[in-house]
Parts: structure tokens; sequence; C-alpha cells
């Protein structure tokens, strides 16, 4: 083992606020998950398999599918980079920055740009580089890396985040996440409005239709896709689905076992450029990175690749839980962005088995990370392929021999020898059991040396004085005849499957009233008749005197006029003084209180995203019982951009504190047309 | 007549707790077996195999293969974690050798770790126990994920007379043996077991019972240096005792 990977882990262990912070992630996070997967349509097994077997298909035909999903793409009106290697991706992305003069970038979260090393390259190029996740933004600023792939400051305080923002940004000191939150959304805010370009990474292609989709929660993955007026985003070549049926079985499954939530607060389907104009980005860059990947394809690490990086096999995993994001390097002391189970496995295979290829003999092999998959990957037998060196037949990974430490290597040929000869192993044993009776006649423990490893913490038993086998003669056998109790056989029930889905259109209201309220919305009903006197109202109690609105057309008759007559000034123009936008939703989806806001020319997407207050109305016909359906819906209207919104914009990113507000709307008020 | 069972007693049993694998006999005497227990038996090969050395893993699986091909009927192993080895592993370690993989696969089809045997294969779950304390129940790993096997020694630990079973807290997670991992990452190892170590504690329960020979050295070797007054069983020690 490599002595820096050792030191890490001990520096690890003897930290007691990092070994609280990591409790407190995994306690939440574990519990969030299993309680969230009861919300789930169907039985969580079958889901998974189907979601094993969807991402195995798109893997093994990964050659049509991106030559599909590439065109789409491309007809949709994005340009499309393809990446062989690190290099290739950051070259790519200077040029675009370089032909546009870009001085600034602002960058939502993407594990991809981690991997290429992306920002260290803009920096050495003069362009500054800002992450714009909370997590990430944190971590850039105490110029560390991520330690966890979904929550990046996992391993902080939030007296430590207070004094780093006291330091870096000249806040005052406080310890308090919301008024942190607040000065993060203030120093950003400019950055958003100011980036020539906003890099984004990707969570899923969908190749019938060439949609992209990226899930976030604070918000900031909108901004970085919305305002600046050039979007690159960054993607892996395997993050494929094939249909929009696909990723509605993958949104099914990545926020629950992400963050336990049944969907992110922004889950933006993003198809094209806003080629007429509007407030969205007119220029959208999509780079596709390989830098190793296809050489895992037919590789016996192949399955590695159908990960949807939510991170639930860090979260279940007892050795992350004690280690943490920073202890997984390499040999040679790099950094590697994937660590936890799978980042056990990604990163000897995509950056190098010399320099990662230990970090697989950290794991008892508990297969505590494959029960938590979500798309089912076998990580047990991954790890044991990576210790064996069983890597690839492709060139570049050559079979390897195995990394097993030499003094282990010489004992387990040992071993072998002994246990490929019962009569060596018989002689072994009763030279044990006569060693045991001389050093240790009546003790059964012995204490080892430290340097043993099991003498570290634990006694040792010894070995036996007689080993079973001598007694075996001795054993006198007394069957019972007739056998005690045939009959008391356990039953082997199974729980019915879960059905919690109302059946009836009022139902579904009410579903999603209860859910959008629990995310902490406001559902209020109103009628086609009075909705404009309620929405005026409303914003003349918050004392507004200025919104940002969709066009009339796309809102209940005459409530533009009624405002405007009323003293409010409405405009459709995003401006960071408004305090409210008002849109319309296109639907509903009940089981997680989602609207589904689309955007175009007349329906600015910033509506829905600048203003603190978000107002949508919707009609009660619209809501939809389901995901998939609304995402059918939404499919017919090829607006520009989708953005599938449940709640306010919130964060968990210090200390998994939830906090509401962070880059988008503070609140979300749904004025329903009962009569609709 | 009352049918034989072969005993791969494993090769932790063998060396150091024979008393553990003459319960295991007396357990299948007294649901009807007689036990036969082919000598040239040694290991299944998995501390090769995790050690990520799979050609002697080979070697020691088809030795394995080999002394139970000369015998026949259903294979008892007292160990989730070997009997996983077997029926899971075994077929990836002979994955590029189609005559081994089905001698593998026949193999595989015969072994049943021991609450698995007794509770799905006989349909016992009443194997006349006594053993008047207050027990917690461990799921060791490949127990419980590799094998699916949870609610069989539950259902026997249930019915065993004078026990009073209780929860641990947190079973499901690692004691932190995961074989040669303890002695490579001892540091990691020992932060796993202090927390199983709280948690058998905080059950009240003064024996935690688990089906891994493995997990139960690793769990007392922490509970002796530490000098703590509670101790793991093997669930065959308190299923043989009346």
């Amino acid at each position: 083992m490599p002595s820096n990977f050792h030191q890490r882990i001990r520096h690890a262990l003897a930290d007691p606020i990092l070994q609280a912070a990591l409790d407190n992630n995994a306690e939440r996070r574990n519990t969030a998950r299993r309680t969230i997967y009861q919300s789930l349509p169907q039985d969580l097994q079958t889901l998974r398999q189907r979601a094993h077997a969807v991402r195995a298909e798109v893997i093994r035909h990964l050659d049509r599918y991106l030559a599909e999903f590439i065109t789409n793409v491309q007809h949709n009106g994005w340009m499309v980079h393809r990446a062989d290697t690190a290099h290739q991706a950051v070259e790519t992305i200077l040029r675009i920055a370089q032909s546009h003069h870009a001085k600034r970038i602002a960058k939502s979260k993407s594990m991809v740009s981690e991997e290429i090393e992306l920002n260290s390259a803009l920096q050495k190029a003069g362009i500054e580089v800002v992450e714009t996740d909370l997590g990430e933004y944190i971590v850039q600023l105490r110029q560390e890396p991520p330690a966890h792939i979904i929550t990046p400051a996992v391993h902080l305080t939030r007296q430590q985040v207070g004094q780093l923002f006291h330091e870096k940004l000249g806040a005052p000191l406080t310890d308090d996440v919301p008024t942190m939150t607040e000065t993060v959304r203030r120093a950003l805010r400019e950055v958003f409005l100011t980036a020539e370009i906003g890099l984004s990474g990707v969570n899923f292609g969908v190749v019938e239709n060439g949609v992209i989709c990226i899930v976030t929660n604070e918000g900031n993955g909108r901004m970085v896709t919305t305002l600046p007026p050039v979007h690159i985003a960054l993607m892996g070549i395997e993050r494929l689905v094939p249909t929009v049926d696909d990723l509605a079985l993958m949104l099914y499954l990545l926020p629950r076992s992400a963050t336990g939530q049944k969907l992110t607060v922004y889950t933006s389907l993003i198809r094209s450029p806003f080629r007429e104009g509007g407030d969205g980005c007119r220029e959208r860059h999509l780079i596709l990175v390989d830098n190793g990947r296809s050489a895992l394809r037919g590789s016996p690490l192949e399955e590695a690749l159908y990960c949807i990086r939510c991170g639930a096999c860090f979260n279940a995993c007892p050795v992350f839980r004690e280690i943490g994001g920073h202890s997984y390097i390499g040999s040679s002391g790099k950094h590697t962005p994937y660590g936890g189970p799978i980042g056990s496995v990604i990163s000897p295979a995509l950056f190098g088995y010399r320099e990662f290829g230990h970090l697989a003999r950290a794991s008892s092999l508990c297969g505590a990370c494959r029960e938590a998959c979500p798309v089912d990957i076998d990580l047990p037998k991954l790890l044991l392929r990576v210790r064996s060196g069983n890597l690839s037949t492709a060139s570049k990974f050559s079979p390897r021999k195995p990394n097993t430490p030499s003094l282990l290597k010489w004992g387990i040929n040992f071993f072998t020898l002994i246990a490929t000869s019962p009569t060596l192993f018989r002689f072994a044993q009763q030279t044990a059991g006569i060693l045991s009776r001389i050093i240790s006649p009546s003790r059964r423990w012995l204490r080892l040396p430290s340097l043993t490893g099991w003498g570290y913490s634990k006694d040792f038993p010894t070995p036996a004085h007689k080993p079973f086998r001598a007694t075996w003669r001795e054993i006198r056998q007394e069957v019972t005849s007739s056998p005690i109790d045939l009959h008391s056989v356990y039953p082997n029930t199974k729980p019915p499957l879960h059905s919690k889905q109302p059946s009836s259109p009022q139902s579904f209201v009410e579903q999603f009233e209860s859910e959008l309220t629990s995310l902490g919305g406001k559902f209020v009903p109103c009628s086609s008749t009075d909705v404009t006197v309620k929405v005026l109202s409303f914003l003349k109690e918050e004392n507004i005197s200025a919104v940002q609105a969709w066009s009339q057309e796309f809102l209940p008759a005459g409530l533009l006029a009624l405002l405007q007559e009323s003293g409010i000034q409405v405009t459709s123009q995003p401006h960071p003084d408004l305090l409210a936008g008002i849109t319309s939703a296109e639907c509903a989806i009940a089981e997680s209180g989602t609207l589904v806001i689309p955007g175009d020319l007349k329906r600015p997407l910033t509506t829905s995203l600048l203003p603190d207050i978000h107002l949508a109305i919707l009609r009660k016909s619209d809501i939809l019982p389901r995901l998939p359906e609304a995402l059918h819906r939404q499919e017919r209207l090829k607006t520009p951009v989708t953005v599938l919104i449940s709640g306010p914009s919130r964060t968990a990113d210090i200390e998994m504190s939830l906090t509401i507000g962070v880059h988008g709307p503070k609140r979300v008020i749904v004025f329903c047309l009962m009569d609709a | 007549m009352p049918q034989t069972v072969q005993l791969f007693v494993t090769c932790i049993i063998d060396t150091f707790y024979p008393e553990i694998g003459r319960a295991v006999v007396q357990v299948l005497n007294r649901v009807g077996r007689i036990v036969e227990f082919p000598p040239e038996q040694t290991c299944c090969g998995q501390p090769a195999f995790n050690a990520g050395l799979w050609d002697q893993a080979r070697s020691i699986a088809i030795h394995t293969l080999k002394t139970f091909e000369k015998t026949r009927g259903d294979i008892v192993i007292p160990s989730g974690s070997c009997t996983s080895m077997i029926r899971y592993h075994y077929p990836e370690l002979f994955a590029n050798d189609p005559a081994w993989l089905k001698r593998a696969r026949a193999f595989a089809n015969r072994v049943y770790e021991l609450s698995e045997y007794l509770v799905d294969r006989l349909g016992i779950t009443d194997v006349g126990a006594r053993f008047p304390q207050k027990i917690t129940y461990h799921s060791s790993c490949h127990l419980l994920r590799e094998l699916g096997v949870d609610r069989q020694p539950r259902a026997l630990l249930a019915q065993v007379r004078g026990a009073e079973l209780v929860e641990l807290p947190n079973t499901a997670e690692c004691c932190g043996f995961g074989g040669v991992f303890s002695i490579e990452h001892p540091e990691i190892s020992a932060a796993m077991l202090e927390r199983k170590i709280t948690n058998i504690e905080a059950s009240g329960a003064p024996y935690v019972i688990t089906c891994d020979a493995g997990c139960m050295t690793n769990i007392n070797g922490g509970l002796r240096r530490q000098k703590k007054p509670q101790r793991a069983l093997h669930i065959a020690q308190v299923l043989a005792g009346t």
C-alpha cells in the first residue's frame, strides 16, 4: 500500500471534525434514501434491474447510440465536439473561450471537468473560472478538490465555512447557514450576469430527441445554462439513455439515490439554443469526452460505465464513512475526482492501475455499495477484478499482475501450497496446534504485534490444540430418526408491491398540493374568474410594485392589464431588482409536486429563476399523476428548454443543513385554476 | 434411513474452533441427518481470491471441487462467506474455462449455508435448542447481501427456548473483517469494528450471534482486546444448546 494513501487514512481517522461530518453525511443520506424509495411507483428491485438493463444496452451499443444522439443534438442546433482525451477536451474548451474573448466562465458542477483538470488549464490561459454550486464554490475558495461527488464540502463544518467566507469574501463572521447562503447568492449573482460563458456537466443525454438533462437543486445549473450567451456542456460519452421513458426511469432513481428527493428542485431539459433571441443563451456546445471510457467497453470493468454518479455508494460505504473523499489518492499523491466504491474502480480503470489500483484493496467487500446502487452495479465484483489485475484486454489496459502487496502474496502462496495438499494441511494444523500449546498452553487468545495488521486492534485466537479433523473419529453421531417439527416452516412471504398511486383526478390535485407544500411551496386554489384578483392581492400584500412576466397570451386573460392598471410595472425582461416572476405551467406532476415550465422567446426562463418569488398559474386539469406523462407532454412542445421545478431553490451543502433559496427563487406560489 | 450430508467445515472452524464443528454435527444429527466429513477438504480459496491472487484461488478451488465431487448429496457449510465464494465467485474464477465452469456450477448447486439448509432445504426452524440468554444477531455481509439469507437465521434463533432475541442496531453494517482487508487496512478495520462493538453494547445483549466464524473472530478479537464482557458466538453453538 502506498505510504501517502496510508498517511491520508490515518490523518482522516484522527480528525474528529471530519469523522463527525462523515457520520452526519452517512446517517442522513442513507436514511433519506431508504425512506424516499417508498415513494417509487414500482418495486425498487424491479426498477433497478430495468435501469441496469437500460444502461447495459446503451454501453453495449454505444457507437450506434452516440452516432444517433450526435445527429439529433446537431439537428437541435448544438455544436458537438468529440474529445478522445482530457487534453483534447481542454483544448476544445479553450478554443471556444478564446473565440468569444471570454474572461470569465461561470461553472456548475461537472465531474468530467474535475477529471480533465479544466479549472487549472483555464486559469493558466488567463480565464477566471468560478464554481457556482455552493459546495464546489466553498472547496474552490479553499483551493482543494471536492470531497464527495454530490456534496463537495461534506468534510467541513459551518464554522469552517463561516471563517472561509469571512477571510475570502470579507463577509461578517457567522456560523448561520442561511446567512452564509445569502452571501453566496449575492456574490454569485454578479458572476452569472457577467460571465461570457456558462459551463455545465450533463446528467443524461436522450438519444431519441437529442435533449440534454441536467439536475440541480440550487439553481446554479439553470443560471449557467441560461444567462451567459454561450453554454458549454461537458459530458462523458457513456451518459446516454435511449428514450424519454428511459430518462423518466433514471429520474425516478437518480435524485432518490443521491439526495433522497423525488426530483431535484430543477430538472432542466435543454433541447436547443435560443436562436430567435429571448433571454436564453444563443450558442450551445456539447463536448463528448471519452478519456479512457471506450477502452472499458467489453472489458471486465465494463459495468463501471453504467454508473449515473448518484453517490449512493459513497454514503453506504463503511470505508468512505471512515476515511472521506480526500483520502482516495494515487500512489504518487495524485488526487482522483472519483473516490468511494465506484471511484475505486473507475480511477484505476481511467487514470492508471499503477497509480490508483490500491484503492480497490481498501474495501471489506461488504456489498453495501452494490445494495445502494440504483443501477445495480456489482461493485464488489469489480473491486475484486481490479485487485486481480483483470482489467481489460484493450491495449491500454493489457492484462496486469495482481496488485497484492508482496508480503501478503508470499503468505497466500504458502497457504495455497498447504491448502492444495491435505497432508500438508493436516501437518500445518498439527504444527500450529503444538506451537500454540507451547506458546499459550492455557490462553485461547493472543496479543499479536501491531505490525501484523491484526494485532493493531484485535486479539488473535490460538489454533486449537486438536483441529476439528483430528477429532472427527471421536465424534459419535446420534441421529434423531424423526426430525423435530418438520412443520415449523418459516413463511417465505414478500411484501406486496408498493402501490400508493391515487387514481382519481381529484386525488391528483390533493397529492400535488401536499407534495408542493412539503417542499416549501404554496398552493392557492382559485377560479378562472378570481385568479387575476388573487394574484394582484398577493402582490399588494407583499408590497411588490414591479414584476417580470411571461407574454399575456400564456397567462390568464386580463392579468397583465389588471396589474398595470393597479400600478404594478410589468416587464418581460429580467432585472436584478424584480422581486416576483409570473409564469404559467404547462402541466404539473402530482407524485412529486413538480411544475413543468417551458422556456422560449415569449416565455423567458429567467421569470422563474431570477426573482425571489415565483408565481405560477396552473390549470387543475393539467395536473398529471406521474413523471413519464409529464415528460411526454412537454416533449410535444419542442421548446428550446423545459424546466421541471419542484419547490423553491435549496441546498444542503453546508453540514447537510437544508437551506432554501440559494440561486433560484426562495418562494414558489402556485395559483391553481380549480374550474379549468 | 437418515439422509447423509457432506460437511465442508471451513478452514477457520477446522483450525481454530473444532467445538463449532461439533455443534454443527449435533444440530444436523438432531434434524435427522447423518454427517460425512470428506477428510481431504481444506479451504474454499476465498483468502487468495480476495487478495487478488486468482491463479492461487483457482488451484485451491479445484482441490475443493475434486474433493467434493467424490461425494454425493447436499453439502452444508457453516459460513455465509465460504458458501458465497462457491456459489457466487467460483463461476467468476472459471469464467474462461468451460469444463471447470460446468463442474463449479454443479458443485455450487449442492452447497448450502447451515441456516439456509435447515430453513429452506429442510423446512425446519425449531431444532429443539435451548439457550437461556439475551442474544442479538449480526447479519454478516456475504450471507445477507450475496446469498440473501437473513430471515433464516433469525427464524432459527426465534425458536430457541429461553433465548430473548433483541435487534442489533445497524446489524447489516460490516464488522470490519473483510478477510485480507483486516490486515491490509488495520486502521479502517478497527474503526469499523469499533462501531460494531458500540452497537453490540447498545443492544444490551451479552451474546451476539453470527453465521460466520470470520466475523465472530473479528468481533471477539476486538471485544477481548478491549476487555469487554460481550461475546460473539457462531449460530451452531446456540442451536446445539439444550
